[in-house]
Formats: C-alpha cells, structure tokens, sequence
C-alpha cells in the first residue's frame, strides 16, 4: 500500500459539495452554488479551486448569473492564468450579444483579467466593440484600451487601438468622448516614450469642446485635463478655447472649476497680457475661486493650496479679494497658516492698513504657530510694501512690549531682516530691542540678536560687554549663534579697536583652537590671519556693503511654479512639488506653460530629465572620488604648509610681493604659448568630434580635439550652450590616465556662456598628473562642471600629441637599438592608398616630431628609419616601405613597449592623410 | 403548465443527456455543434475555449459542449468528463498528416475513468473535401478495432451539406434510450 492515498483530493466538505452543486443540472441550484461560491469569495475564502466548474456556467441567458461568474472570473483568473483560456470563448460571443448590457459587460470584464495568456485573443472582440453601435458599449471599450495598455502597451499599438481610440474622440456621443479621453491621458501618463500617443489637433480639439458641454462632471474633468496639455496653435486659437470654457466656471464641481482654472491659467500664458481679454478673464476668475472657499474643509483647503500658486503666476486675478483669506476664529491652523500665506502675497499698499491690523490681532491669538507665522507674516510685509515698513516696525514694537517671549523672539528675528531691507532707518529702535536679550532663547533670535549688536556695534555703548555677554557660554551654543558671534566680535573690533581687542583674541582662540566645528575653525583661522595681515583689507571684507534682500525669498522659483501651474488641481498643486518628486516609477513628461505670444522660442520641449549615463562603467567611480568643485592645478604644486602663511595673503589681495608663488613658471609658459602661437600651424589636428551631446549634457554641447603646440599638448574645445539658460562656472577634471594628462591651467570658459552662445577655447595640459593605464591606452575620461550639473565623457587622444620635440635618435643608436629590440616587439601595418612619395612624408612627419634618422634605397624601393619619442620617455623606431607606383606603404614598428602600437600606426595614417 | 409537465418528465428519468463533442482543431466540431442545433452553417472562428448549447433532437434533450480542440486547450478537455453520457469525436478525414494525433489523443481520453460508460460516435467529417479518407480508413487509422466494451459506431459525415448528421443522431439517440 502506497502513501499516495493522502494527496488524492476529498470528496468530502465544502468545496466538493459546492462543485457537484456547479455541476447540477438545475439552473436554480447552479445559481444558488454560483452565489455561495461568491460569497465565499468576499469573506476571503480560497475558492480558486473550482474554477473551472464556475468557468462552465458563463454561458447563460441569466444576466444575474453571468455577472456573478465575471465577477470570479476578474477576481482569480489571475491565479488560474491556464486555465482562464476556457473563457476567452465566452467573451468572444459575449461581445457579440444582442443585449449592449451583456456586450459591454463582457468588453469590460476582458478588461479587468490581467493575464498575458489571453490578452492577444481579446484583441478582436475588442476591436469589434470599439466600433459597436451602442454608446454604452463604445465608452466601456474604450477605458478597455487604457487597461489592455497597461497590460501590454506594445500590443494596443500594434492592433492599431490608439487609431480607434482618437476615432472615438470625434464619436457623436459625448459620454464615449470623455471616456476616450480620460483613457488617452491616462495612457498618456503610462508611456514610457515620453512623447504624447496622440497629438491633439484643432479638429479634434474643436470636438472635445462641443462634448464638454453635455457630459458628465467627471467626464468635463477628463476633456479639461486634456485640454491643459494641448499646445494652441496661436493666441487666436487659444482665446476661442478660453472663450468656450470659461462657462465651465460656474460649475456645481469643485474639480470642474479648477480644471477650468488650470486650462485658462495656462492658455493666459499666450495672450498679451494688456489685452483685454485677458483682463475680463482676469476678473471673472475671482468669483469661482472665492467661492470653492465656501465648501466642506477638504475642498478649501485644496483650493487654498492651489490659489497660493495662482496669486504667485497671477497676483491680479484676486487682488481685490484679501478679505476672504482673513482668518476664522474656528479655521483649523492648517488653513490658518495658507491664508495667512496668501494674504502676504496679496498684500499691496492699498490694503496695508487692513492686512496689519488683522496681522496684530492674530499675533494675540493661542496657539503658538500660527502666532510666530503671524509675526514673520509683519515682517514681509515690512519688506515687500516699502510704504508700510514704518507702520510695521511700530506694530512689532508694540508686540515686543508684550513681553511674550516666543512673540519677542520671532519679531526680533523679522527686525533683523527689516534692517538689512531698510538700512540706517529704524535703528533708534535697537535700544527697545537690547532690553530683551535676557529672554531671548532659541538660537535663531540670539543669532539675529547678536547680528544687530554686531552690525550697529559703534551706536550701542556697551556693545562689547552685551557680546561678552554671550561669549561666557560660547561652547554650549547653537552653531548658529557661535557664528554669528565670531563675526560680531569682529565686527566690533574693527568698528572700535582700541578696547575691545582682549575680547577678539578670546573669541578668535575659542573659535580656532577650542571647537570641533570646521567651519568655526575656518572662519576663525580667516579673520585671525586677516586682522593680523592688513586691518585694513580686513575692514574692507568683513564691514563691506551688504546686498539688499527682497521679499521674494519664499517665493516658489519661477520654473516649479509654471510645471505646478499645469498640476492645478492635482495632488502636486497640493505638495507644491512636481509629480516625479513623490510619484515613482513615472518618469512621465515635465509640464511647462506655453510660450507667451510672439516669443520666438518655444519652450514646450519637455524638459528631458536627462542624465549623463558615462560611456564605462568605472567612469563613475573614478571620476566621483576626485573633488569637481576646484581645477587642480597640477603644476605650480602649493606646498600644504604654506597655506594658511602666504597662500591667504596672496588670496585676499594683501602684499603679493611677501611671496613669491611658483605661478610665475607657468605664467611665462602661457605667455610663450601666446607668442609662438602661430610658428608650427602645419602640425596635424585631429577634427573637433562631438563629445558630450547636447541631451545628455542638459543642454550644454561639447566637441573637441586634441593638438600639440609649441611643445605643449593642448585640448581644443567647442562649447555651445543649448539650454535656456546662461551657464557659468566651469570647470574640468580628468580622471588618471595612460599619459598623467592633467590640466596645467583652470579652463577658462566664457562665463556666463549666454544661451545659444558658442564658445572656443583651448586648455593648456601637463602630463604630470596621476598615471593608470586606460584601455584602450588613449582613452581618456573627462569631468566637467558648470552651475548645472557634473558632466562625464570619455574620449580618445590621438597618439601624436605625445609626440616629444627631442625624438631625433642618433644614428649609430637608432641602428644598435633596433638591433637590440628583438623581434616579437616588431609589429607591421599597411599604411593604404597614399600618395606621396619619400620626401613628402618625411617632410609630413617631421612637422609632427617624427624624425627621419636614414633613408636608404634598396632594388627600387626606399627604406625610410625613423624615430619618435613619447613624452613619457617611450622611443618608437619605424622603418618604411615605399615602393614607387604602389600606393601602399609597408610600416614596420619596433618599440619595448609594443601596447603604444596600434595609436601610433593610427596617427601615422591621420598624419599622412591629411 | 409546462413546468408541471416538465416535473412529470423529471420523475420518468428524461434527464437532459451531456454530450461532449471533441477533436482536434478545425475537425469541424462547433460547425456541428451549431448545425444541430439551428440546422444551418454558421461562420466559426477558433474555439478559444467552449460552446455549450441546448440541442433537441426527437424529443429528446441534449446538453452538447463543443470544446476547443487547440494544443493549449486540450489539457482542460478532462474537466468536463464528468456525468457525460456520450462522446462525438470527430475527426477531418482530408487532414492525414494529423490522423495520428486524433488517434492518440482518442485513447488517451478513452482511457479516462469518467468516460467507461460513454458511449462513442466517431464522425469522419469532411467527406465532401476531394481526396479525403473513406470511413474504413478513418477506422482503420483511429484503430478503432481494437476497441473493447465500449457502444460506439462510425459514421461519414459533412457538415457544410449537412450529410450523415442525422444518421449519426438517430443511432446516437436509440444507444442513449437503450441503454437506459
């Protein structure tokens, strides 16, 4: 007897008698199993088992029955992938049903079965009900085709559904217009190509606003959302969009209104902005707005979320508008802290006086937060309406003389940026100020505190001994604090040096000898050396004139806001971050507006997130442990220890003739370089190649070459800025190579490169830089730097640039060591289809540093022996063939290190070419 | 009333007989199926799955389940074995390269516990194609011969022209009420 009665299957419990009851031949009962068999589904028991005796009761007349059997179908073909081929059948006839109910119910069930299996035989029916006469049927199918895309994206391309799906576009029934839509933008959204499915034109657009009008809120959503992401042709177009939408404001749909406000935000963007139209629409985007912020806390505060970014794209629309972000009693603190955010951004000199007084009021209130918001809140708008700023810095007084310690603190912290807008104007106010410094305690207020001592050191008499003050538990304070205390005490020193010079030396030897924090210790070591080179300078660098600061420090930058201003209405409007900040997986398309009217440019190429995939794969790593920031300047080698003696001096523009840096070698070097620039033009140049393509360099085109001038090995760049912005800063490393090729001097690169701009330059190498052998042997791996980004590529350095001006071996030499060098280090190679005889090609490679030692004649053919050298010290030792008539030359090379062959017999063929 | 008649005739053991119709693909199984059952000859396209209808012939009550013939599909053809009554094989007598296939998979299915008391008609369809196999070969090649207990019986048929069906019926029908 065998074991293998354990696993024969029960014909017992509850899924047996289910699965004879499947098998009834009573409809009644088979309806009842079916019921029971769902049931048992929902509550989460595992019924997969009788999957095929619930696949054999599809097909049926009974309508209840049938959606019980999809309804399984949908919910375990999945883990039934094989067998779910028995229903394909089914649905193949389904979708061929008299009754639109059953066709479209079996088009949408075929939707929800996610198993590859199948998916290619439910292409036909729904192909069939994409084109079916029923409405019904037509929407369903096509959400169908957002769901096979999701599936298999390369599928609903091949069976040419996007071409039925934008048929659908123009359907006569606005419910499966809408429905194409939402599945073309949510296809759309999935493509990996980047690239929209389906272009948009203004036939199909014209269709989409005629559907507008009569479908559902949910459907109007979907044509406005797909509205938003067309591109108008001209302002004219974009005007008549505006015009057939606008009604669209009035909407019961809070979501409807704010698609509607998204399409027009963005079409606004390409009218001129005086006309008025423009203006119209500008007042008639109030009122929609004012009133999303009269529905459930939800809604406001999406709405308040999303009229933030608009007030920031357009201050106008709701300029008139500041009394509904006034504050509730009863708000909850999350809308309390965006109104009172958008109210700073509202606030003009009109309504100044309205917004202080509410501002004051609220700086009363409970609750901690939005009391210190309330406060800063006075403050901006101290900086943002010059006007009011008098009336400001009373009403933060008065809030200090409340004595209210966080209201002191955070007023203290907004005074401080009030005198850096408004200098030399509401100083008299700093004594009001010195009397809270006891209860100040959060290192923000203590840092701002000691800023303004510092700063107005010469107009408070005890300035030194409130600093003092401070200084007792130096050790213990935020950094924050301790920095600004070290640059007050400096401050300070400079301003009144005669008796505050103990204090400096104590604050000085705190700063570098008793912290662990670098930057204390740099910004100590810095001000140490310049008090004790040149006061003077010093003075100059730590009391120079401070730029003024603006208002707009908290405003969104200018490109998130426009990518934002397309998310209206969408979680990003909410987050005020782009959708590939917190979505993942979908690298998606970058939303931008559109260009305004009559700009040349069109900015609506999407702004490819392209990243710079290096050429090899140890570029990376090599090239990210070098340090970008700064071109090494291999060189001139400053000694380590002199940096903090002469190097500093020297840096700050102090007396430059205490050193005598070694600068000066290569300085001359550059200047001999300038002058014999033009001695040796003939020397061959390999053409500029393309090095780093505009698309994965974001914008920033290099191509480049190498020469060899005047004894120097240069690298020849053409920089073309493609971007839409100026670039600046650059900078270059390489990584080690065969050669130590290293930059001999920083890259001196037009800056800012303007857009559009091009831009040669030629780089200066040395070869005394750090040596590994790359392969291949001339292979080379760049970094380059600019505001935007670190850049990698790798290119080739043709051989001849190493080629050395003292390659010209001796005779008798040349002929011992060719003896020498035995013959496995002999390689040959077929210089082809060259037409030059003896002479012109000693002549050619003379120009390049190849030297011809001997030329002999044997039987009719000329043997040319020449010699180069590497800078490296490597001798190449070449004997050529020539015969006459035949255009082939015969180069047979001989060197100890034969891995240099294959450059040289490359540049041998460039040089001769050329 | 007709649910009342329909009692009665539940009570006299007139059960709805199952019959399957099996074989490979394109034997011409769902264009039997369909000319049984409205006596035409309907379009048909792969049977990616099954066909199940309700066939009336001489007052009698069939349940008839075509089911794809397909590699892919044939796997599932033993969960429908169960309480079948009768088996319609049929079999393309112009296909010969396959007739050993349709053998094969014939035996195999014989074999089935669940079918012992099935009883068998082999159709040999396609008789109006030229150059397609008699009957005889047909039974020769199925090896039908060596068939031990088991009621079956061959017949010639074309379903496009609608020859051999209602033979093939008839006997089919007097083996069912035989058995009984």
């Amino acid at each position: 007897m065998t074991d293998s009665k354990y696993f024969t299957t029960t014909k017992k419990g509850e899924i047996f008698e289910l699965k004879s009851e499947l098998n009834s031949d009573k409809k009644e009962k088979k309806r009842e199993a079916v019921k029971k068999v769902i049931a048992s589904m929902t509550v989460g028991k595992d019924v997969s088992a009788l999957f095929p005796d619930v696949v054999n009761c599809m097909q049926t007349d009974n309508l209840e029955l049938k959606k019980l059997v999809y309804l399984y179908l949908m919910n375990y073909a999945k883990s039934q992938p094989d067998m779910a081929i028995m229903a394909v059948n089914t649905f193949v006839k389904d979708c061929e049903d008299a009754n639109p109910l059953i066709r479209a119910l079996a088009v949408r069930t075929m939707g929800c079965i996610r198993v590859d299996k199948i998916t290619e035989y439910l292409c036909e029916p729904l192909r069939k009900c994409l084109k079916d006469e029923d409405p019904y049927v037509r929407k369903t199918a096509a959400v169908c085709v957002a769901k096979l895309y999701d599936i298999n994206a390369q599928l609903v391309e091949d069976q040419g559904f996007l071409d039925q799906l934008k048929d659908l576009l123009s359907d006569s029934n606005p419910m499966v217009v809408a429905n194409a839509v939402a599945a073309l933008s949510e296809m759309n959204e999935a493509s990996t190509s980047g690239s929209p499915l389906i272009e948009m034109n203004a036939q199909t657009i014209n269709k989409l606003l005629t559907a507008l009008n009569e479908c559902t809120e949910w459907g109007q959503v979907f044509i406005l959302d797909s509205l938003a992401n067309y591109s108008p042709k001209d302002d004219r177009e974009a005007q008549s969009i505006c015009e057939r939408i606008t009604p669209r404001l009035a909407h019961a749909n809070a979501a409807v209104v704010l698609s509607a406000v998204k399409v027009l935000m963005k079409f606004m963007e390409m009218l001129a902005s005086e006309s008025d139209f423009v203006s119209t629409l500008t007042k008639k985007l109030a009122p929609p707005l004012v009133t999303l912020l009269s529905s459930e806390p939800e809604v406001q505060y999406v709405a308040l979320r999303n009229i933030n970014l608009i007030v920031q794209k357009r201050p106008d629309i709701l300029k008139h508008e500041m009394k509904v972000f006034f504050v509730k009693y009863n708000d909850p603190i999350y809308f309390k802290l965006e109104k009172l955010d958008i109210m700073i951004r509202l606030a003009s000199q009109s309504n100044i006086a309205q917004v202080l007084s509410e501002l004051k009021e609220y700086a009363t209130e409970v609750d901690v937060d939005f009391v210190r918001k309330a406060v800063r809140a006075i403050g901006r708008c101290a900086i943002k309406v010059e006007q009011s700023a008098e009336r400001c810095v009373s009403t933060l007084l008065d809030l200090i003389q409340t004595k209210v310690n966080y209201v002191v603190q955070e007023a203290i912290v907004v005074i401080k940026d009030i005198f850096r807008k408004y200098p030399n104007k509401y100083e008299s106010i700093i004594s009001t100020l010195c009397e809270n410094l006891d209860t100040l305690d959060e290192p923000e207020a203590r840092a701002s505190m000691i800023w303004i001592i510092g700063e107005y050191a010469e107009r408070i008499d005890n300035a030194d001994e409130l600093l003092e003050s401070f200084l007792e538990g130096f050790h213990d304070e935020n950094t924050q604090v301790q920095l600004q205390l070290l640059t007050a005490i400096v401050k300070l020193f400079l301003k009144r040096p005669s008796d505050t010079q103990e204090l400096v030396q104590q604050v000085l030897s705190l700063a570098t000898q008793d912290s662990d924090n670098p930057d204390l210790r740099d910004r100590g070591f810095i001000y140490w050396r310049l008090l004790s080179t040149d006061p003077a300078a010093a003075k100059e660098v730590v009391l120079a004139e401070k730029p003024l600061i603006s208002e707009e420090t908290d405003l969104l930058e200018p490109t998130l806001l426009d990518e934002l201003i397309c998310h209206i209405s969408s979680l990003a409007s909410v987050y005020h971050k782009p959708p590939t900040a917190f979505v993942e997986g979908r690298a998606g398309l970058r939303k931008s507006l559109p260009a305004r009217a009559g700009s040349q440019e069109n900015v609506r190429e999407p702004a490819a997130e392209a990243s710079v995939i290096p050429t090899q794969e140890s570029l990376i790593g090599d090239l990210l442990s070098m340090d970008i920031s700064a071109p090494t300047v291999i060189s001139n080698p400053t000694p380590a220890v002199d940096l903090l003696g002469g190097g500093l001096d020297t840096l700050l523009g102090g007396d430059v003739g205490t050193t005598a840096p070694p600068i000066n070698q290569s300085t001359s070097g550059l200047l001999g370089d300038i002058f014999d620039f033009t001695p040796t033009p003939t020397m061959y140049m390999v053409p500029k190649i393309m090095w780093l393509p505009a698309d994965k360099g974001k914008g920033l085109e290099i191509y480049g070459s190498f020469s060899r001038k005047g004894g120097q090995i240069f690298m020849e760049f053409t920089f073309t800025n493609k971007a839409m912005q100026a670039m600046t800063g650059f900078a270059i490393q390489l990584n080690k190579n065969s050669f130590g090729l290293t930059p001999a001097k920083p890259l001196q690169v037009l800056s800012p490169l303007p857009p559009g701009a091009t831009h040669e330059c030629s780089l200066q190498l040395a070869t005394t830089g750090g040596v590994q052998r790359m392969e291949p042997l001339n292979n080379l791996q760049v970094a380059i730097k600019n505001n935007i980004d670190v850049f990698y590529f790798a290119c080739l350095v043709p051989m001849n640039v190493y080629f050395a001006e003292d390659g010209q071996m001796d005779k008798r030499l040349f002929l011992s060591t060719w003896k020498e060098i035995p013959a496995q280090n002999e390689l040959q190679y077929t210089l082809a289809n060259l037409n030059l005889n003896a002479d012109g090609i000693v002549q050619k490679m003379q120009q390049n540093n190849v030297f011809t030692i001997a030329k002999r004649n044997v039987e009719g053919q000329d043997m040319l022996y020449q010699s180069l050298k590497l800078t490296n010290g490597i001798w190449v030792l070449n004997e050529l063939k020539i015969q006459p008539g035949n255009p082939n030359i015969t180069l047979s090379l001989k060197s100890r290190a034969l891995d240099v062959a294959p450059g040289i017999f490359q540049s041998y063929d460039n040089i001769l070419h050329s | 009333m007709g649910g009342l008649l329909s009692y009665f005739r539940n009570l006299l053991g007139s059960r709805e007989m199952r019959i399957l119709i099996l074989g490979l693909d394109g034997a011409g199984k769902t264009t039997i199926l369909y000319r049984l059952q409205v006596g035409e000859v309907v379009t048909t396209i792969p049977t990616i799955g099954f066909n199940v209808e309700q066939v009336t012939y001489k007052n009698l009550k069939f349940q008839v389940w075509d089911l794809g013939g397909q590699t892919s599909i044939r796997p599932y053809w033993r969960c429908y074995y169960s309480n079948t009554d009768a088996i319609i094989y049929v079999v393309d007598s112009a296909d010969k390269d396959r007739i050993g296939i349709s053998k094969d998979e014939l035996l195999y299915m014989l074999r089935e516990e669940e079918l012992q008391g099935a009883i068998l008609v082999v159709l040999a369809n396609k008789q109006d194609m030229d150059g397609c196999m008699s009957v005889a070969e047909v039974h020769q090649a199925l090896g039908l011969d060596a068939l031990k207990n088991r009621t079956f019986q061959i017949f010639k048929t074309s379903a496009v022209k609608g020859e051999g069906l209602d033979s093939a019926m008839d006997w089919l029908s007097n083996a069912i009420q035989n058995k009984k």
